[in-house]
């Protein structure tokens, strides 16, 4: 985890600005980071990939009840099903994040892009990198309950 | 005269939370019209009257440098002046954005005041 130790502050900072700032939502830091979240069941989860001089992942992992009321916040409308707005909602709050990542690396002399947010959702799925990784994951606790930032990079 | 805006951004919950920042902003525009990418805002410029375009720079089909380059290329529409909105802020991509024409760049996430500070000089 050591390559994150300089990181994790400014993850924990753009995190709570984003959900300040633009979900309209109060967060804090829900305790120490964790090395594996296990299965994520009733998950849904934001994702963009970092390609360049480094590769790795950004992912965001909501339970679903939080990430309707997030996108509920976010757009400031009820949402009761995890339709197409909270796909939307959910993968944005991944581009922001991975673009203040980038921003970290760029500050560092990394060059990397960004591909394209996608998400995934189901009662049952892990996610997991099949590459050799340095991986953080930080846990945030917002009204709902809790939810995670995770990076992972490769070595 | 209030000016009539357009919004490039492939979520459409960004699309919303700019139109309520522009609303919360307090400033003075007339309609707001939406692209999902860089290919159906050209066609929203050649058919609206549209004043001022704010865009995404990371979008499929047509990105945000690549609707720039087009619009440059076609003289009914290349002065509507565009401001990027947009995760990627760095001084490389901003800097292609500008020399093809963008007026200004606003970082996500953003504030109404931000939203306020940085397009009320260009409404």
């Amino acid at each position: 985890m050591g390559s994150f130790i300089d990181i994790s502050d400014k993850l924990i900072e753009s995190t709570v600005e984003i959900f300040t700032g633009m979900v309209m939502m109060e967060i804090t830091v829900a305790g120490e980071p964790l090395s594996n979240l296990g299965p994520l069941q009733h998950f849904i989860t934001g994702m963009v990939g970092l390609a360049g001089t480094q590769k790795g992942v950004l992912a965001v992992h909501f339970p679903d009840q939080v990430a309707k009321e997030v996108t509920g916040s976010f757009l400031g409308m009820e949402v009761d099903e995890i339709n197409a707005d909270v796909h939307d909602a959910i993968g944005e709050i991944a581009n922001m994040l991975g673009g203040n990542l980038k921003t970290i690396f760029s500050n560092r002399g990394k060059d990397i892009q960004l591909s394209l947010p996608s998400t995934i959702s189901g009662e049952q799925y892990s996610f997991t990198s099949q590459a050799e990784v340095d991986q953080i994951i930080l846990p945030f606790k917002a009204p709902g309950g809790i939810f995670y930032v995770e990076v992972e990079l490769e070595h | 005269m209030a000016k009539n805006v357009l919004l490039v951004d492939d979520s459409s919950t960004m699309r919303k939370i700019i139109s309520r920042s522009l609303r919360q902003a307090g400033l003075d525009f007339g309609e707001i019209y939406e692209a999902g990418d860089g290919q159906e805002a050209l066609a929203v410029l050649e058919k609206e009257t549209i004043d001022i375009v704010l865009s995404d720079i990371n979008m499929p089909n047509m990105n945000g440098i690549e609707f720039l380059r087009e619009k440059g290329n076609r003289p009914g529409i290349k002065d509507i002046p565009v401001f990027m909105i947009s995760t990627e802020t760095g001084e490389d991509i901003i800097g292609e954005a500008k020399s093809l024409g963008a007026v200004g760049a606003l970082k996500k996430p953003f504030t109404p005041d931000k939203v306020n500070e940085v397009l009320g000089p260009l409404m």
